[in-house]
């Protein structure tokens, strides 16, 4: 792995993020919304909305307002929230916080139960528990994440009364009910992620168990447990890495729905009350959080890759 | 002799499938003892590569065996399985096909090599490593401790085989199976391991099985040979015995198909000379774009150049064989040739000029065919083998000229096929089948010269004979031209006038077929033609 | 067609989902007809029922049968997620095969662009537009279509790429072949079995967004008997009735499993050389 890779890599998130901002400042800015009818109310007298404005710099051309945004968010400065009137950038990154924290628990424990059902059920290939892993997978990957909820909510916590249903407890302030209150948002944001990802390591070790190399090491007299650990998971789980990374996209999509369901205030809920309040400041921060946490995901994916697979020659 | 190593006795094979049992191996009686070397040839589905899998014991549960096969007296139908891992890699071993793919991309060569040691010679990780560099040097790799620590993206084909063929003599096994190790190498290299064979062969008496489609080769190094054909070995006997009098009808047939540079398919006088009917003048192919980012950082131009003013002609009705290893520029030419790749330098055809793809019109397109290897990738899989065939007669036809379903028939007829092929998909086909598909569609304009790019290369010896037959056939009947590109020297030097040499994208010789024999040639061609096997005595 | 609905029906895969989307389509074209009541008609005295002989899957809080709004709901949920994914796939492949075609420098700028843009997830995405556009359900399968628009180019041009490399191309462009030809006779027909199933595929996921979606109100809206509004309606009553929020969950959770499945089985059936 070459440092130009490297390079060309960092080059690229740079594309990606400005594109990003592109579309999600020409998407919010063309909201057929005043901002300034907005922070004054539909009473204001028309000379305070021209101050407001000018002052707000709404008279300025599209681009101009684009590149006076970007330079602020540069500078880590988002704007005011037009519902609360405080800086969008701290109350978003605070968000951000607890929602990292749900997704960080959410792929770890996707990776504590994916990768070891997709390794069954490839070595136990077309038996009764690769039957079921399968049919599972199908069904996982088939609830939306707000089905998923209604039903753990109803199970664990309506009918067996074990966890609660909503709210947030910091970790910091109590961490027994903290952890108890993200259990379920947890399980419905991974269980899709456990059936797509034990998918992809069943049909990536089955292929590897098919290879050449995969019979040569058994024909070496090696057993099939040497063969499968030493020689086919290596192979196999490279691919999952690229894999994990891509379903980030689907993990902050379902950050979004969980958090509102169990009235979890991270970045994703916080985004839903500022579309509904059409607080365009807060918006475009969210939004922008989120698809550069996404880039940044993908980015991590493709240097542990190119670090871990010594065949691909980056340049 | 002393009793066998390996002794085969009444096997058969056979796989369950819904539709009931397909047979796969009939009543194989085969025995190789000390220092034999049993030479097993057949094409592909004879049954050959799965003869290794059941000697290794690696059959899938479909599999319904009978008879023995038995190592120094112990059968091995009865050895359990963890007796069976203990055997693999000690007291047999096993060189595969293609080194490439029978390597794990994620480990060094060195850790391959030492965890056979240390799973059956008890060695420790580190005595191991010690003794793997040992072995690779044994093997004629130069730098063996190096080689260890290499991963095989970073080896050449010819080391990685080296590091297999180590790999299956690290635990002075009793009986190794060679199963085609040559096949995916090039020509050069693949001398250079058949040496490296014999060698280790003579040196530890080993029996060895090995497994080919190539009789040529297996005369040069096998002491006994099996042909077998339908899962059925159809005679076997000592080398020289088996190639003087083949006494089996397949065998014959097989003996017969192998090409030999004396027995000359085509007539050795190259056509009258006059007007060459192509003339390529300094044609230089360039692979590859400038990366943007390379550029920024000032590294140097990583194009990858494919031709390098490369200069030859084509007579009317003239055999032009082209040969060299992969990646010498073969196919490179033929693709700049009829428009697939942009080219630096001139064409001429039939006297006019051609500079660039604008310039190649409907006329020369009609009057220059190619025809390329896999006809499973030039034949649209979802086209039906009429409308495969329709399109170059309505694209070529002189109006008026017949497209139907008797024109087809008549093109399918002239390359020995059923007419009624015509509503079949190529999937329906066999391979050889399939690439006289492929000539029929080049054929139907009625070209003036054919590209062949190694057309018969993915085919067995005797589909690849017929498949030749046919083409000097339809030379003789229409006095087409053949630019004939191809690896194998042995068959270009009996249909080819004359023979271009192409090394790394230059062509270095470009002499009458004769000369090949006895005239000055450039050191790489002399070289290729020392790496050519000669088949053994012509049969009758 | 017959041949590829015999191979569909011998994988387990393929025969499933072709009968769980068959009885969808079925519930999608004579549902209404078939519903006992009036969808939207309300009975005071009849709410929170649980399933019964009169009412099969019970009643919601208006006393309306869930049975019926649920076969209503069938065309607003099903055919808005084929439509939105039929656009996406179309603006997609036009995108894919217009990048694979130009090749070179402009094929990489266009790749870039579509990346980034699929680095913001689609529901975001989705989220934004509806946004812009206002709370709707066209709005929302417009919505749908522009975010598996990059996704869809995506695949559309590294199948169009692996075909334009086959020698069969090379062949036509050879024999002088019009471009036309190439890509509407060779290149076409084999780029649109893989395209077909991923579109199969993504109609799961379209079903599960537009939901999700009107779920977070801004699909359809009430009274639509739209599966995801029924169960975002039926939140506030899951403790009086868990059966007005599980019936359709389970519906959009069928579907999708129903689509996922025919996908797969399309997969295996499509491919010739099987």
């Amino acid at each position: 792995m070459s440092p130009a890779y490297i390079l060309k890599r960092i080059l690229l998130i740079g594309y990606t993020l400005l594109v990003v901002s592109l579309i999600v400042f020409a998407i919010t800015q063309i909201l057929p919304a005043d901002a300034a009818v907005m922070m004054l109310g539909e009473n204001a007298t028309p000379d305070a909305l021209a101050a407001l404005r000018v002052k707000m710099g709404l008279n300025d051309s599209i681009w101009l307002q684009y590149l006076h945004w970007l330079a602020g968010v540069l500078h880590g400065d988002f704007g005011l929230s037009m519902r609360t009137g405080q800086p969008v950038a701290p109350a978003m990154f605070e968000a951000l916080g607890r929602s990292l924290l749900l997704a960080l628990f959410s792929i770890v424990l996707m990776l504590v139960l994916a990768i070891p059902l997709g390794i069954i059920a490839a070595v136990r290939r077309g038996r009764a528990v690769d039957l079921g892993v399968s049919f599972l997978s199908y069904v996982g990957v088939s609830l939306p994440e707000f089905v998923t909820a209604t039903l753990v909510v109803l199970v664990l916590a309506d009918w067996l009364q074990w966890l609660p249903a909503t709210g947030y407890v910091p970790l910091t302030e109590d961490p027994l009910r903290g952890l108890r209150h993200l259990v379920l948002p947890v399980l419905t944001v991974s269980l899709i992620l456990i059936a797509h990802v034990s998918r992809m390591v069943r049909s990536e070790l089955v292929d590897v168990l098919h290879s050449d190399y995969i019979r040569a090491a058994r024909l070496k007299g090696l057993s099939k447990r040497q063969v499968l650990f030493k020689h086919a998971l290596r192979n196999a789980l490279l691919p999952t890495i690229t894999i994990v990374a891509l379903d980030v996209g689907y993990l902050l999509g379902g950050v979004i729905v969980v958090e509102e369901i169990f009235a979890l205030p991270g970045i994703g809920r916080q985004l839903i009350v500022a579309i509904q309040a059409r607080d365009l400041p807060s918006i475009q921060a969210g939004a922008l959080i989120l698809a550069t946490t996404y880039a940044v995901a993908n980015f991590l994916a493709d240097i542990a890759y190119a670090w871990l697979d010594r065949r691909i020659q980056y340049d | 002799m002393a009793t066998p190593i390996l002794d085969i006795a009444g096997y058969g094979l056979d796989y369950a499938t819904p539709a009931g049992f397909t047979r796969a191996l009939d009543d194989v009686t085969l025995s190789i003892a000390r220092g034999e070397v049993l030479g097993l040839v057949g094409e592909s589905g004879s049954g050959k590569t799965s003869l290794a899998w059941a000697i290794m014991r690696h059959l899938p549960k479909s599999a319904r065996e009978a008879g023995a096969i038995r190592l120094t007296g112990q059968d091995l139908l009865k050895t359990s399985e963890a007796e069976i891992e203990a055997i693999r890699g000690k007291r047999i071993g096993m060189v595969f096909q293609d080194p490439s793919t029978s390597l794990n991309p994620t480990l060094s060569l060195g850790t391959q090599l030492a965890e056979v040691l240390v799973r059956h010679r008890g060695l420790t990780r580190k005595q191991a490593w010690a003794e793997g560099e040992e072995r690779l040097a044994h093997v004629g790799l130069k730098v063996p401790g190096q080689m260890m620590r290499r991963y095989p993206h970073e080896a050449s084909g010819g080391e990685k085989q080296r590091v297999v063929i180590a790999t299956a003599f690290a635990c002075q096994p009793e009986c190794i199976i060679f199963d085609e190790p040559t096949t995916a190498l090039d020509v050069i290299t693949a001398r250079q391991i058949l040496d490296l064979f014999k060698e280790l062969q003579a040196e530890t008496g080993v029996a060895s099985l090995y497994i080919s489609h190539d009789l040529a080769l297996v005369s040069q190094i096998a002491t006994k040979v099996a042909v077998i054909h339908r899962g059925k070995i159809v005679e076997q006997g000592a080398v020289a015995e088996v190639f003087a009098r083949p006494r089996d009808a397949y065998t014959q047939k097989l003996l017969a198909a192998v090409p030999r540079p004396d027995h000359r398919l085509v007539d050795t006088a190259a056509p009258a000379a006059g007007k060459p009917l192509v003339e390529v003048e300094k044609v230089s192919v360039h692979y590859g774009r400038k990366p943007f980012l390379g550029r920024l950082l000032g590294r140097a131009n990583t194009q990858f150049t494919g031709n390098r003013e490369v200069s030859l002609c084509v007579m009317p009705g003239e055999i032009l064989g082209i040969v060299g290893e992969s990646g010498s520029g073969k196919s490179t030419l033929a693709k700049a040739m009829t428009g697939l790749n942009r080219f630096e330098g001139e064409i001429r055809f039939a006297g006019r000029r051609i500079a660039g793809l604008g310039d190649m019109d409907r006329a020369y397109r009609r009057d220059v065919q190619i025809i390329f290897q896999h006809p499973d990738s030039s034949l649209n899989p979802r086209q039906r083998i009429r409308e495969i065939l329709s399109r170059p007669l309505e694209l070529y036809g002189e109006p008026g000229a017949r497209k139907d379903a008797a024109a087809i028939g008549e093109l399918l007829e002239q390359v020995r096929l059923p007419a009624s092929f015509a509503e079949r998909y190529p999937h329906q086909l066999s391979g050889g089948e399939k690439q006289r598909v492929a000539i029929a569609r080049a054929f139907a304009s009625k070209p003036k010269l054919v590209i062949c790019d190694e057309i018969t290369s993915a085919l067995d010896v005797s589909v690849q004979a017929s498949v030749v037959e046919l083409l000097v056939d339809l030379q003789k009947r229409f006095g087409t031209a053949y630019l004939f590109i191809t690896h194998d020297l042995n068959l270009v030097r009996q249909i080819a006038h004359r023979v271009a040499v192409m090394y790394r994208g230059d062509l270095v010789d470009l002499v009458d077929v004769a000369a090949l024999t006895d005239g000055t040639l450039h050191p790489y061609t002399r070289s290729l033609l020392d790496a050519v096997p000669a088949p053994a005595a012509a049969a009758a | 067609m017959i041949e590829i609905l015999k191979r569909m029906l011998r994988s387990p895969q393929g025969a499933l989902g072709l009968v769980i989307v068959g009885l969808i389509l079925l519930a999608v074209i004579v549902g209404p007809w078939f519903a006992p009541y009036d969808p939207e008609k309300m009975a005071p005295l009849m709410r929170y029922k649980p399933p019964s002989a009169q009412f099969w899957l019970g009643t919601d809080q208006y006393g309306r049968d869930i049975l019926s709004r649920l076969l209503h709901g069938a065309r607003a949920t099903v055919v808005m997620a084929v439509i939105a994914t039929a656009l996406g796939t179309l603006v997609g492949a036009v995108v894919g095969t217009i990048s694979a075609f130009l090749g070179g420098r402009s094929d990489e700028a266009i790749m870039r662009t579509v990346d980034a843009i699929m680095s913001i997830p689609s529901l975001l995405l989705a989220l934004l537009i509806v946004n812009l556009l206002g709370k709707s359900s066209v709005n929302a399968l417009l919505a749908i279509a522009l975010a598996f628009a990059p996704g869809m180019a995506r695949v559309t041009r590294s199948v169009a790429l692996a075909v334009r490399k086959q020698d069969y191309v090379n062949a036509a462009i050879a024999r002088g072949e019009s471009a036309a030809y190439i890509v509407g006779r060779e290149m076409l027909p084999n780029v649109v079995a893989p395209i077909v199933v991923e579109m199969t595929i993504r109609v799961a996921f379209a079903v599960m967004l537009f939901a999700t979606l009107s779920f977070l109100g801004l699909g359809a809206q009430p009274p639509a008997s739209e599966w995801g509004l029924m169960v975002a309606e039926a939140r506030r009553f899951m403790h009086l009735s868990p059966w007005m929020i599980l019936w359709p969950s389970l519906a959009v959770a069928l579907v999708a499993i129903g689509f996922n499945l025919l996908g797969d089985g399309l997969r295996d059936a499509l491919n010739p050389r099987s």
